[in-house]
């Protein structure tokens, strides 16, 4: 059986589309991202989305040494996430032992 | 390529130090090349060490075929057996082994092997032709080596001229493609024997008796007693002890031991092999860390290794030389032992920040030997009289210790001129050369003193009155007026802090003097961390090379700086200053390093806290948990209420396994919990004795809990095990296998995550026979409604109220569980039900053809053999249970034990023996614990511990267990738990095999369907149809009889050849015999008949060995259960020849290899072959199982075969 590819929907250009527009959506709020590969957690504030690249200004990770600075995520290497918005739960606050 | 070898077996004096210490009678492989000049230098130097006296490392690369001519020159039959590679078994064994061919040249004679180096890794060889464990022997001599198998494409270079190099422990190795590496081949070797300079024992001058047996590497060894007469002649410092500067270069110059030497970052690799024969040692490098298994980057961190005789491992250091902070300096690598550290097991990893071409000198004037840089590091600058560079601008003296380091010291000095210019710039107190805290991270700040103070360890008065711990300061006056109990210290961090510690010396000058040790001047103390980042010139808290002496004297305080970059498991600290002195005493702790924003809590009060070894940790994004620490001692130096010495040694200062044991402080031994009945059934059972005095971890069910387990102090192995929990073998790896058992040595570290799944009470155990009868055990309690001294964990919900009263000591035996009255925890409720009648009874086990025999065996058997049995028809084997994941296994166990028929019916059980015997009358209960699977803990544990209701049968009575298979775990250890003293050695265990699902069954013979056996044909249509199965269990302490009734005192009585100073060798938990599967091959029974060492393993000359033969044919897929139940803490190796499986079954990633180290009690391990019988290869012939441990097992019957057929044999039909 031939099957007709000339009418096919990129369902993962759709899913990668309908995630940058969530990010896009989200600019200027506060976002934690799960990510597979170091240093695996970022909490901070979505600056912009280039292309496919989250621009997040970030105010936590896993590492204090890799804080407050710009870090570039590509959508393919996030696991989790979660973007805060007014009136939901909100990201917990993560504080050093003082 | 084909690479060739010529190598040539001789026999060598080997000088062990230059102190003139020697072995007259060593033997060594060396390469052919190399014969005639190292027979030159040995001869003109008779009491100095020569270089080219080193075990034989030759390398090789991946996809190499290596030829191996090999020709010997020793007195009898040798050979070299390789482990991990793949070659024909018939023509390069390297042994003797049933049907096979010998593979052994005689004297004179010349055998060439062929080698198929598949994989890179360490290729370790020994010699089978001679497996005596006397000085007669082979391996404990020095005969071994190792073939290094590279990536492909490598070569390999002299460190110190840069040319090509043959043979050599040193190497700079490199690739295309690859980062040029320093290659270090580190081989302890134990065990062999040593002459002083006058041709007799080596003497220690403190105890004047013999010293300590040799310890070293790669047939070094360097002695504290040795360098202790320098300081009693006044030839060196003669103000020191002698411990304190035992590894200081300022007083005595270099060790004769290897000193690894390389540049600041530096890609290593430390090929780490147990070349010795006995001893399960524990590999310590101060400052760096690696993965356990360095192929799976999910693996484990660690720092500290056990190793078991003949096994290996790669230590590959994370960031190369100098860890993450790039430390400079001396770096000790050792045996945590501690009697093997003072014995001589130590070498240095010497890290230069300078560039070395020979021109350079230490302190004490002897050349620095140039070191090539590796070609594709950074260019390192050449040392300049401002800045000379590690270790000349330390202001020490030659001959006088080690100066205290800059700045640390409160009040101490400033620094000088060049140790400014070696400074980093903004040094500080304890860190002035590193900087260790990376960046500017929070910092946490901690006081701790170190106290001497009474430490009681039971109700019953055993204590220790010379204790030694550290507390915080702000603890001090708590713990001295006895407001707070001693406990060892266990501090909470969180990840990525710089952490500044306090320290203060608030010892005594002295520890005085007993029946244990001698007065000793221990005048000075340090704190040494495991795992964190330091700068080791002045925070390692030990003495070392040319480092500084960064101790601190009494009454003064120094402060350090560590790092802890991530979360990490518990980090060990302790002293390194007087650590074989008294760290016995109770000198340990631990940091943990938590995740990062945690917060800690006392468990009872909800307070905020930063110690304790019980906490509560909460998390703004991780489910909240509980954290416990253990620590289990040994050496413990305990006096009864009476001042009476326990287990006292021969003599004063004897490291002769003094003393008991203890966990956190604390034991119960097994010995004053018979209750009024008498029954040993009862002894963890609350209801009947109270709760134990050792740590009770407490939580709510459902409750995630982190056990921190540590060794404290002080030589021995010791095996872990929790009834009714399992954890993940590699915490970071989601595909790791789960565990519910670990060995321990001291300095390791792990942490065992879990949840409990229900409330009840859950045995800790360090469950050898010695252990756990000496009272290292406790419970894990989880609670089902709320109690007072316990806060719940916030982001769980809260316990409902309390309703029912809490259980209450009674005095008598609890009612008998019903277990029909739960499921598991996670069965379903319609999960298909399998089911087994087992019965507990008493018969004679023949153990081999030669009549050794226990004839008051205790066995579990299903009841439609028992009859066959107790006729005679059938000799018994261990029990071997099996179900398939999802299945509940209702398994009836009936009790038939007979009082008459114990052997030792008075109660004293006098062989094999345990420290601190008492009376402990046989148990006619018994009962059937099984460890990894699902069970409800208060009815199906098969143990009656604290608040449980019984789950063990008398005569007559039978209970019905509900376990439930989980998962495919594979191999799971069964035994008896109601009287370990009198049942489990006698044979009272066996094996449980939780298959895959759609598993059948098979009897390998007829292809019929089975019930047990400990050889079978699994059927799964999902996973390539069959597979055979073979069940091996080791087990020791066996009390065996000969063919007249006499009693065998294994090991001594299995020794093949004359062993002198046998009353020192042989340790408490080394008696009683050994096998597999109730059968056991001893090589002097053989011997006795046919004296020829080199026969001793042939079937030709003998027949088929007593212990299972395994059968299969070439490249049928074989998975062997292996397992060990019972019972002694000398661990074992197990290795089969030719066949290689990865270290976690479930894992892709994991390493191969061909040994499993640390089997001790408990342990169960899956060895899938890989290539299946025959190996890769598929080459048919007889393969050889056994023990890597020369001494003693393998003498004493610790080996098999498995034959792989390649024609059809009329018995065996193929899969």
């Amino acid at each position: 059986m031939t099957h007709d590819n000339s009418n096919n929907i990129d369902v993962n250009a759709i899913h990668d589309m309908a995630l940058l527009d969530h990010f896009i959506d989200g600019i200027g709020q506060k976002v934690i991202i799960l990510s597979p590969s170091f240093p695996f957690l970022f909490i901070g504030t979505i600056v912009d989305v280039v292309e496919d690249l989250i621009e997040l200004d970030v105010e936590t990770t896993h590492f204090s040494q890799l804080e407050d600075r710009t870090w570039f995520i590509h959508i393919h290497n996030i696991e989790v996430f979660y973007i805060e918005r007014p009136g939901e739960p909100q990201i917990p606050e993560l504080k050093d032992m003082t | 390529m084909i690479r060739r070898y010529h190598v040539v077996a001789i026999p060598i004096r080997i000088v062990v130090n230059n102190f003139g210490d020697h072995n007259p009678d060593g033997r060594m492989y060396v390469l052919k090349e190399k014969e005639a000049k190292v027979k030159e230098l040995v001869r003109k130097n008779p009491f100095t060490p020569v270089e080219l006296v080193q075990p034989l490392t030759i390398r090789a690369n991946e996809g190499d075929v290596v030829e191996i001519l090999f020709e010997n020159q020793l007195p009898f039959a040798a050979g070299m057996h390789f482990q991990e590679a793949d070659y024909n078994v018939l023509t390069s064994d390297g042994a003797n082994v049933g049907l096979n061919p010998s593979s052994l040249a005689e004297c004179g004679e010349q055998i060439l092997y062929e080698i198929n180096a598949t994989r890179e890794g360490i290729y370790f060889f020994t010699d089978l032709g001679n497996v005596s464990s006397t000085e007669d022997g082979s391996s404990i001599q020095g005969l071994f080596g190792t073939l290094l198998v590279e990536k492909r494409g490598s070569w390999w270079t002299d460190p110190e001229t840069g040319d090509p190099l043959n043979s050599g422990v040193f190497a700079d190795v490199h690739n295309p493609f690859l980062p040029s590496f320093r290659e270090y081949a580190w081989f302890f070797n134990d065990e062999m024997e040593v002459d002083d300079l006058t041709g007799n024992r080596p003497i220690n001058p403190q105890t004047n008796q013999d010293a300590e047996s040799f310890h070293g590497v790669n047939y070094r060894y360097e002695p504290l007693h040795n360098r202790d007469r320098l300081l009693e002649e006044g030839v060196v410092c003669p103000d020191c002890d002698g411990e304190e500067v035992h590894h200081d270069s300022w007083v005595f110059g270099d060790p004769a031991t290897p000193i690894l030497r390389g540049y600041r970052g530096d890609p290593t690799m430390i090929r780490l092999i147990h070349a010795g024969v006995k001893e399960t040692h524990v590999f310590h490098y101060h400052v760096h860390q690696w993965l356990r298994d360095p192929s799976n980057a999910g693996s484990e961190i660690i720092d500290s290794q056990a190793i078991s005789p003949q096994s290996h491992y790669n230590v590959q250091p994370l960031y190369g030389l100098g860890s993450l902070s790039g430390a400079i300096g001396d770096v000790i690598v050792h045996c945590h032992l501690y009697p093997h550290f003072e014995a001589g097991m130590w070498g240095i990893n010497r890290i230069f920040d300078t560039l070395q071409d020979g021109s350079q000198c230490y302190p004490n004037g002897v050349p620095i030997a140039a070191l090539q840089p590796l070609p594709d590091r950074p260019c390192l600058p050449r040392p300049t009289k401002e800045k000379p560079g590690f270790p000349n601008f330390i202001p020490g003296k030659v001959g006088c210790k080690a100066p205290r380091p800059p700045l640390g010291i409160v009040g101490g000095r400033e620094m000088t001129e060049l140790e400014k210019n070696a400074a980093v710039p903004n040094a500080r107190p304890g860190a002035v050369f590193t900087d260790s805290c990376l960046g500017n991270p929070v910092v946490v700040e901690f006081d701790v003193s170190m106290i001497e103070l009474p430490i009681v360890y039971n109700k019953q008065g055993w204590n220790d009155p010379k204790g030694r711990i550290y507390v915080l300061d702000k603890d001090l006056d708590d713990v001295l007026s006895g407001k707070k109990e001693p406990e060892p210290l266990v501090l909470h961090i969180p990840a990525g802090s710089c952490i500044r510690l306090n320290f203060t010396n608030r010892l005594p000058h002295i520890l005085d003097g007993d029946a244990f040790q001698l007065v000793t001047r221990t005048y000075e103390v340090g704190f040494h961390i495991h795992f964190v980042k330091f700068d080791v010139l002045v925070t390692d808290g030990a003495n070392v090379g040319w480092n500084y002496d960064s101790s601190v004297l009494p009454g003064e305080t120094i402060r350090y700086e560590w790092f802890a970059d991530t979360e990490l498991k518990a980090f060990f600290f302790h002293d390194h200053l007087f650590p074989i002195s008294h760290q016995q005493h109770g000198v340990f702790g631990a940091g943990v390093i938590q995740p990062r924003f945690s917060q800690f809590f006392d468990s009872t009060t909800g307070e905020e806290t930063e110690r304790g070894t019980q906490v509560t940790v909460t998390h703004p994004i991780i489910p909240d948990y509980r954290d416990f620490a253990l620590f289990v001692q040994d050496f413990a130096l305990l006096f009864d209420k009476n001042g009476c010495p326990l287990a006292p040694p021969e003599f004063p200062g004897s490291q002769d396994d003094p003393g008991v044991f203890g966990v956190n402080y604390k034991n119960e031994p097994l010995q004053f919990r018979l209750g009024k009945d008498c029954d040993p059934a009862y002894s963890f059972s609350s209801f009947v004795n109270g709760d134990p005095v050792t740590p009770i971890l407490m939580a709510y069910e459902g409750d995630p809990i982190r056990i921190r387990l540590l060794q404290g102090a002080h030589e021995e192995s010791h095996s872990f095990n929790v009834h009714g929990l399992r954890w993940k073998s590699e915490r970071p790896d989601n595909d790791s296998i789960l565990l519910s058992q670990q060995h321990i040595g001291i300095s390791e570290s792990f942490t065992m995550e879990m949840d409990i799944p229900r409330a009840g009470d859950y045995l800790w155990a360090f469950e050898d026979e010695e252990d756990v009868w000496n009272g290292t055990w406790g419970l894990i309690r989880a609670f089902d409604q709320e109690v007072e001294d316990l806060i719940p964990l916030p982001d769980r919900p809260l316990p409902p109220p309390r309703t029912k009263p809490l259980p209450e000591v009674t005095g008598k035996p609890p009612a008998l569980a019903n277990p029909q009255s739960t499921l598991p925890p996670e069965a379903s409720p319609n999960a298909p039900i399998r089911r087994y009648d087992v019965v507990a009874f008493q018969t004679p086990i023949v153990y081999n053809s030669y009549g050794d025999h226990d004839p008051f065996g205790i066995i579990f058997a299903l009841e439609e053999d028992v009859d066959d049995i107790l006729c005679g028809k059938k000799n018994p084997e261990p029990l071997v249970l099996r179900g398939n994941t999802g299945d509940i296994v209702e398994v009836t166990l009936t009790s038939r034990l007979k009082f008459e028929l114990f052997p030792f019916q008075d109660g004293i059980h006098p062989y094999p023996p345990v420290k601190e015997q008492a009376f402990y009358p046989p148990s006619l209960r018994i009962s059937l614990h099984v460890s990894l699977l699902d069970y409800d803990v208060t009815t199906s544990s098969g143990d009656t511990v604290g608040f449980n209701p019984d789950q063990t049968v008398g005569p007559g009575e039978k209970i019905t267990y509900r376990w439930h298979v989980h998962d495919a775990v594979g191999t799971c250890a069964m035994w008896d738990v109601a009287d370990l003293r009198n049942h489990r050695s006698f044979g009272a265990f066996g094996a449980f095999i939780a298959e895959p699902r759609f598993t059948t069954y098979l009897d390998p013979l007829t292809l019929e369907p089975v019930k047990t056996g400990t050889n079978i044909v699994l059927n799964n249509p999902l996973l390539g149809g069959n597979s055979r199965e073979f069940v091996i269990i080791m087990h020791d302490g066996v009390r065996l009889v000969d063919k007249q009734g006499q009693l065998i005192v294994d090991p001594i009585d299995g020794i093949l050849g004359v062993q002198d100073d046998l009353e020192d060798l042989v340790d408490t938990y080394d008696n009683g015999s050994r096998g597999f599967n109730y059968r056991t091959e001893r090589l002097i029974n053989r011997f006795r008949e046919h004296p020829v060492l080199s026969d001793l393993f042939s079937s030709k000359v003998f027949g088929d060995p007593a212990t299972p033969v395994f059968e299969a044919y070439a490249g049928e897929a074989v998975t062997i259960r292996l397992t060990m139940p019972s019972e002694r803490r000398r661990a074992h190796t197990f290795h089969l020849h030719g066949h290689v499986w990865k270290f976690d079954p479930r894992d892709i990633d994991s390493r191969m290899d061909s040994y499993v180290g640390h089997m001790v009690p408990g342990a169960a391990e899956d060895l899938l072959l890989i290539g299946g019988a025959g190996g890769i290869f598929n080459f048919p012939g007889d393969y050889m199982y056994r023990s890597g441990n020369i001494r003693w097992d393998i003498e004493q019957g610790m080996w098999g075969i498995m034959r792989v057929h390649d024609k059809d044999q009329p018995h065996l039909p193929r899969l």
